[in-house]
C-alpha cells in the first residue's frame, strides 16, 4: 500500500505539475473546461439553429469546423457538447463516488463472513465491463440524458467501492480506530468522522480515474442512440448523426471525435501523472 | 491441484448464478409496470397475451420466486422469447455466437500481436526516447473511443481507398473491426507487458544470467519474456472482457452480425428477454474465459494455486 495521502497534499501541488504528463493534461482540460463555460458566448451560431451556412460544407473562415448535414455550424455544436460531455461526467463521477464510498465503507466495517459475501458481489459486478454495464442498464431505464448518467455512475460504483474498501480497510487496522472503538463510538460516526478525513485526499485522486472512463461511456451511449438524444449536441451524438455523411464531410467524423479524444487523454495523463508522482516505486525508478 | 480447479469452477457457478439473478430481476429497473413497457412496443395488447407474459415472468409473485422461475428456465437454456415476433432469445443469441467469438478472437489476437512487441520495447529501452514513443502510443490508444476509431478506418480504408467492405458479415469483413479492437486494447496490452517485464528484468536472476556471459537476446527472450507472459496472462482475461464491452459498440459500426448489434437493436426496441438473454449469454462467456485463464495461470505457476 501506498501512502498517498502524505503525497498529495495541497503544498505539493506546484510540484506536481512539474510532470510532464500532468502538466500537459491539466493544460488540456483547462482549455476544455473553459470551452464548456464559455460556449454560449464564444460560439459564433446557435448550434441549434439550422442553415445557419450551406449544408456539408467543410471547414471555412466562417464555419471554422465546417457544417452539418442540417446546416448547422459545428464549431458551435462541438463547443456546447464539452458542457454536456463534462456535464455527464462530472454528475456520474460525483455519484459513483458518493455511493462507491459509503458501500466500501460499509464492506470494510462488516463482519467476517458479511464482508466476504459482500466483496464477492462487488468483484462479480466490477469483473463486468462497465460500458457494458451501463448499457444494459440504460435498456431498462429507456434513454436520455438523465438515465444516461444515472447508468454510468451506477456503473462506477463498484471500482468507487472496491478501492474504498481497500483504503478503508487499512485504515480500520490502525490504534486510532480501535481507540474510537473503545470509547464506544458508533461504527456509521468512525467511517465518517475518524476514516472519511483520512482517506479523502487519496479517493478525490482516485475519483479523477473515473472521469475519462465515464466520458467515453456516455459518448458511446450517445452514438448508439441510447444517451444524449439529438438535436443535442453531443459529441457521441454528433458522431452518430453525421456517420451517414462520412464520405461526403468527413470533418463531422474529425472534430467531435477528436473532442472526445482530447478531454479523455487529458483525464488520463493527469491520472498516469498522478500515479506516477505519488507511487514511489515508480518514483524511484525514474532517478 | 484438484483442490484449486474445483474450487474455482465453484467459484464461477456461483459468479454466473449471481449474474443470472440479477439478470432476471433486471426487469424490475424498467420505470412503471414491465408488462405494459413491454406491450407498448408488440403493437397488440389484449387480456390474453398480458396474462401470458404475466406468467412467463411470475409477475404476480413475489420478487424472489420471480428469479428462481428465471434462473430455473435458464439453466434448462430456456431464457424466454422476444416481444417482437415471438423467437426463442436462446436461439436467436447462439445463432449470432459464432461471429460474435470470432470477431474476439481476432481482436484479441491482434491486440497481442501487437501489444506484446510494443511493451516489450518499452521496457527494454527503459528510461529512453523509445520507451516514451510506446507509452505516448498507448495511452492514446487508451483514449480513442473505439467507435470513433472504426468510423475513421471505415472512411479511410473502405470509402478512400477502397480496399475492404464498407461493412457486412465475411471473412474480409472481418479485418476492420478486428484492427479496430486490436489496436484500442493492444494499449492495454502494452502497458501490461511493460510493467511485468520491468520488474523481472530488476531481478537477480537476471543480472546472473547476463554476468554468466549468455547472450542479451538470450537473456531478454528466455530468461525475462517467459515470466513475464505468465502475468500477461492474467490480465488476458481482464483485457477480454473490455474487449467484449467494446466489441458491442464495433459490431453496430462495421453492421457485423454478432450478439452485440442484435443486443443494441434489442435495446432500441426495449425488447427486455432479449436484453436479459445477451446479458446472461455475455456475462456467461467472461466468466468462463476469465476461468479459463485462472486454471491455465495455475498450471503455469504452481504458486498460484496454493493462494
Amino acid at each position: 500500500m501506498t501512502d498517498t495521502t502524505t503525497n498529495t497534499r495541497p503544498g505539493r501541488l506546484p510540484a506536481a505539475l512539474r510532470q510532464w504528463n500532468i502538466a500537459v493534461g491539466a493544460l488540456i482540460l483547462g482549455i476544455v473546461v473553459l470551452a464548456a463555460i464559455l460556449a454560449p458566448w464564444v460560439a459564433p451560431y446557435d448550434p441549434f439553429k439550422m442553415a445557419s451556412g450551406p449544408r456539408l460544407t467543410g471547414p471555412t473562415a466562417a464555419h471554422w469546423f465546417g457544417t452539418d448535414e442540417l446546416g448547422r455550424d459545428l464549431f458551435s455544436r462541438v463547443l456546447l457538447g464539452a458542457r454536456l460531455s463534462l456535464g455527464i461526467g462530472f454528475a456520474a463521477v460525483a455519484v459513483g463516488l458518493v455511493f462507491g464510498v459509503i458501500f466500501g465503507m460499509v464492506i470494510a466495517f462488516s463482519p467476517e463472513r458479511v464482508k466476504a459475501l459482500l466483496l464477492r458481489i462487488v468483484d462479480v459486478v466490477y469483473s463486468f465491463p462497465d460500458t457494458l454495464l451501463a448499457l444494459a442498464l440504460v435498456a431498462f431505464m429507456g434513454p436520455g440524458v438523465e438515465n444516461a448518467t444515472i447508468a454510468i455512475a451506477i456503473s462506477l460504483i463498484p471500482f468507487y467501492a472496491r478501492v474504498t474498501y481497500g483504503l478503508a480497510a487499512v485504515e480500520r487496522a490502525k490504534p486510532y480506530v480501535e481507540a474510537a472503538q473503545i470509547a464506544q463510538a458508533a461504527p456509521a460516526r468512525i467511517m465518517r468522522i475518524q476514516v472519511l478525513p483520512n482517506i479523502l485526499q487519496s479517493l478525490i485522486v482516485i475519483g479523477s480515474i473515473g472521469f475519462s472512463s465515464a466520458i467515453l461511456s456516455a459518448a458511446g451511449l450517445s452514438f448508439l442512440g441510447l444517451g444524449v438524444q439529438p438535436p443535442s449536441p453531443e459529441w457521441g451524438s454528433i458522431l452518430a448523426s453525421g456517420r451517414n455523411y462520412i464520405s461526403r464531410a468527413p470533418w463531422i467524423l474529425i472534430f467531435p471525435g477528436l473532442a472526445i479524444c482530447l478531454t479523455v487523454l487529458s483525464f488520463n495523463l493527469i491520472g498516469d501523472g498522478i500515479r506516477d508522482f505519488t507511487d514511489p516505486k515508480s518514483r524511484r525508478r525514474r532517478t | 491441484m484438484l483442490f484449486f480447479v474445483a474450487r474455482r469452477l465453484f467459484t464461477a457457478f456461483i459468479t454466473i448464478l449471481v449474474v443470472v439473478i440479477l439478470a432476471g430481476v433486471l426487469i424490475h429497473v424498467v420505470p412503471g409496470d414491465p408488462i405494459t413497457a413491454m406491450m407498448a412496443q408488440s403493437g397488440s395488447a389484449d387480456a390474453e397475451d398480458i396474462a401470458r407474459l404475466t406468467a412467463q415472468y411470475g409477475l404476480d409473485q413475489p420478487i424472489w420466486k420471480q428469479a428462481l422461475l428465471y434462473v430455473g428456465n435458464a439453466l434448462q437454456g430456456d431464457l424466454g422469447n422476444t416481444i417482437r415476433g415471438g423467437e426463442p432469445v436462446a436461439e436467436l443469441l447462439l445463432d449470432r455466437l459464432p461471429n460474435t467469438i470470432a470477431l474476439a478472437v481476432a481482436g484479441l489476437g491482434t491486440a497481442l500481436v501487437l501489444g506484446i512487441p510494443m511493451g516489450f520495447i518499452a521496457a527494454v529501452n527503459r528510461g529512453r526516447a523509445a520507451d516514451f514513443a510506446v507509452m505516448l502510443i498507448a495511452i492514446l490508444g487508451v483514449s480513442i473511443p473505439g467507435f470513433w476509431m472504426g468510423l475513421t478506418f471505415i472512411q479511410v480504408f473502405s470509402l478512400h481507398l477502397g480496399w475492404f467492405p464498407v461493412a457486412g458479415t465475411s471473412a474480409r469483413n472481418i479485418v476492420l473491426p478486428a484492427l479496430t479492437l486490436g489496436v484500442v486494447h493492444s494499449a492495454l496490452v502494452a502497458r501490461m507487458t511493460r510493467s511485468a517485464l520491468v520488474d523481472i528484468l530488476n531481478e537477480d536472476y537476471i543480472r546472473t544470467a547476463r554476468a554468466r556471459g549468455l547472450r542479451e537476446r538470450q537473456v531478454l527472450l528466455v530468461h525475462a519474456m517467459r515470466p513475464a507472459m505468465i502475468s500477461v496472462v492474467t490480465v488476458v482475461g481482464l483485457v477480454f472482457a473490455h474487449l467484449l464491452g467494446g466489441q458491442v459498440i464495433t459490431e453496430n459500426v462495421f453492421s457485423w452480425n454478432g450478439i452485440g448489434r442484435l443486443a443494441i437493436q434489442a435495446m432500441l426496441q426495449r425488447d427486455y428477454p432479449l436484453v436479459q438473454g445477451f446479458i446472461v449469454i455475455f456475462a456467461t462467456s467472461i466468466v468462463l474465459v476469465t476461468t479459463m485463464l485462472d486454471l491455465l495461470y495455475g498450471l503455469l505457476d504452481p504458486r498460484v494455486r496454493r493462494r
